[in-house]
């Protein structure tokens, strides 16, 4: 469970996040909306812990981020606009690394399932990333986060620049991983995508929430005209 | 830490150009030992011939008179060990034949042929060349490129999500890095060793070991100062250029700007003035050539009363014998104190230079390079020191001989025989042990220890600061 509560950051005096407070239980995907520079990025690096909020606070399952990043790391996976890899190393030799750094060791077979899982070809597990496609980059960033059982997953414009395939692709992924109890949230401007795969929706601006949406209460539609409703007030 | 360093060897086995570049590397490195090693037997060899040649040369001598053999004299050879393939050292500058005789302490001459022309413009290809100069530089691109790399390409958020602290992973870049300069050097050393194999000994042994560990502390430094600067410095272009920037001061500016400076805080006399000295000293002594020299007087008659007679015709012995062989003590004197003041002043700026390895571990290096090889200037006045004691007992033989082998004085036509000749030793220099001068090189390696500690640090505090963002 994710819960920031009344948190605030700025930079040289600009507000980027303002009094934000949100709550993401488990198995639930949180899809944050907003321009850039409203909030997002920061939000997700505040639950990283990689800036420290002003005020306010942030947990992950009941642990301080600022006090405990530690043992939050440790539960959280992300994945960002890019999912930047070893390029001479396979996907499978990456996810072996990366889960090995986290102190996890797993029999390449198991590390085949989890790419598998993760929707990765089996024909590519063995090849280098740096014939991967931006899909399948993802995918690798996926299998990271989920061999090492994140409970949480932090997602920073994950389908920018994917083709639709790819795009729906990791829909169906990220709502496997929720329904597995992991709580997701979902940074991006892609609203057709967040409506379609979130459980609710943040609509951030200038780093306040504004608006707050079930994802089943409104239609694509719908959501598009609050958006742009909410951006050019 | 274990997977990170496996990952970055992994990473640096599948870069086909690092991988070109270590294969010529590698390749001109074989060549410089091979190079220096067939050097190194050509000169024994030389030596051998010249030793053997001039030993026969006195051996054969039929008779002659003990003084006149005295001027005769001998040369001896500095035989450079065979760790000198790796550092030359001074060994190229100091000459290697050196002229034993009667009343003089000569200069070593000749240095090699093979010193002139080209090589003395370019210098030797020696393998100290390639480890001090060619290898830190690969390093600190490969420790820059490491860690560039992760921030440029966004990888570290994801590093750190696994566990893993920015301290840990730093450090275990630079060990990796490290530990490939280690093998580049641990290559170096094998090779030297196949070819060197059956002149190996513990003193040599434990020579290459601390050689080693100097190079080792070095190329610490080298990585882990890059890994600071790149992690210190936003823009990777001014981590890279102060780092060539350092690497360049402590080459190039750092060693010539105090080298310049100690022999200024230390002044060493000049040929000429060095020469006048011993000169003006020495005429203050008894002049063995010289029989009514005044304290050459005073010896005449301490002498007949000691035999109890009054004139030097009734002496069983020759005088003449015994005056030069108190000129020759006299002038031994006068060397002591020239050359003691000499070696003083020489230490004196080797000690002030090794202090400033605190500004530049190069020249930390570069001393303790030298010494573990046995090529620096504290091992080349060792091995004149042995010559001039080899010359003292040569001379005084000589002497003895001409005083009390049977002639009067005034017999200068007096000839000792070959019997004689043959009794005199040949020199042999006994290399200088490493327990008798390990401390000179003590700063150095105290130095290179900090600096690595200093650097460890200064990775510590670098990631405290660094922003991940």
């Amino acid at each position: 469970m994710v819960t920031l509560n009344q948190v605030s950051k700025s930079f040289k005096g600009n507000k980027a996040v303002d009094k934000l407070s949100l709550e993401i239980a488990e198995g639930e995907i949180l899809g944050l909306l907003g321009a850039n520079g409203a909030g997002k990025s920061t939000t997700i690096n505040m639950l990283l812990g990689f800036i420290k909020p002003d005020s306010g606070a942030i947990s992950i399952n009941h642990i301080d981020v600022v006090t405990g990043s530690e043992s939050t790391r440790k539960l959280i996976g992300y994945i960002p606009e890019n999912v930047n890899l070893y390029n001479d190393l396979s996907g499978v030799e990456n996810l072996d690394y990366f889960c090995r750094l986290a102190n996890l060791k797993y029999e390449p077979s198991k590390l085949g399932e989890f790419l598998l899982k993760c929707g990765l070809q089996l024909e590519a597990h063995h090849q280098k990333i740096s014939s991967y496609s931006k899909g399948m980059r993802q995918k690798v960033g996926i299998a990271i986060a989920y061999a090492k059982k994140a409970k949480v997953l932090l997602l920073d414009e994950p389908a920018s620049g994917l083709d639709p395939l790819a795009s729906n692709e990791l829909s169906v992924l990220l709502k496997s991983l929720a329904a597995s109890g992991t709580s997701i949230l979902m940074a991006s401007h892609d609203i057709f995508r967040v409506r379609e795969v979130c459980n609710r929706i943040g609509i951030l601006k200038n780093g306040i929430l504004v608006k707050e949406l079930n994802s089943k209460e409104v239609s694509a539609n719908e959501l598009e005209t609050i958006y742009l409703e909410y951006m050019q007030n | 830490m274990r997977q990170i360093i496996k990952n970055e060897w992994r990473l640096l086995l599948r870069h086909k150009i690092l991988l070109r570049f270590c294969f010529c590397f590698l390749l001109i490195l074989i060549l410089a030992l091979f190079l220096s090693n067939q050097q190194h037997r050509a000169q024994l060899s030389t030596y051998k011939i010249a030793k053997d040649e001039l030993r026969e040369q006195w051996e054969s001598i039929d008779s002659m008179n003990p003084h006149s053999a005295a001027h005769y004299g001998t040369y001896v050879f500095k035989p450079s060990n065979i760790l000198t393939n790796l550092d030359e050292g001074v060994n190229g500058v100091t000459g290697n034949v050196l002229r034993v005789e009667g009343h003089v302490q000569n200069e070593m001459v000749y240095s090699e042929a093979s010193q002139m022309m080209s090589v003395s413009k370019f210098g030797k290809l020696k393998a100290s060349l390639i480890l001090q100069y060619i290898v830190p530089l690969l390093l600190m691109f490969l420790a820059f490129s490491t860690v560039n790399s992760e921030r440029q390409q966004g990888r570290l958020k994801t590093l750190l999500l696994q566990s893993t602290s920015l301290f840990r992973l730093m450090i275990s870049k630079a060990i990796a890095i490290w530990l490939f300069g280690l093998s580049l050097l641990g290559f170096s050393v094998f090779i030297y060793t196949i070819l060197n194999f059956n002149n190996l000994n513990a003193e040599l042994f434990l020579r290459l070991i601390l050689f080693l560990i100097s190079y080792g502390l070095y190329y610490f430094i080298v990585v882990g100062l890059t890994i600071f600067l790149t992690i210190y410095f936003k823009r990777p272009l001014i981590a890279l250029t102060t780092m060539i920037g350092i690497w360049i001061l402590w080459t190039v500016f750092i060693p010539n700007i105090v080298m310049s400076s100690v022999e200024k805080w230390h002044l060493l006399p000049n040929r000429n003035e060095f020469k006048s000295a011993m000169k003006e000293d020495r005429s203050k002594g008894i002049d063995g050539h010289n029989p009514s020299d005044e304290r050459g007087k005073a010896l005449e008659e301490k002498v007949l009363a000691e035999y109890k007679v009054d004139s030097l015709s009734q002496l069983p012995i020759n005088f003449d014998g015994i005056r030069m062989q108190a000129d020759e003590e006299y002038g031994n004197i006068v060397w002591d104190k020239h050359f003691g003041n000499l070696s003083n002043v020489l230490i004196e700026q080797k000690q002030k230079v090794q202090l400033f390895g605190i500004l530049s571990p190069m020249l930390a290096l570069k001393n303790s390079s030298m010494g573990y090889a046995g090529s620096d200037n504290i091992h080349h006045q060792a091995f004149l020191r042995q010559v001039e004691d080899y010359r003292r007992i040569f001379i005084k033989q000589l002497n003895d001989e001409h005083a009390y082998g049977g002639s009067k004085t005034g017999n200068w036509g007096w000839k000792a025989q070959n019997d004689f000749f043959k009794s005199v030793k040949d020199f042999n220099y006994k290399s200088t042990e490493l327990k008798s001068v390990w401390t000179y090189y003590l700063t150095d390696n105290i130095i290179l220890l900090i600096w690595s500690i200093v650097t460890i640090l200064m990775i510590f505090l670098g990631t405290k600061r660094m922003q991940i963002i």
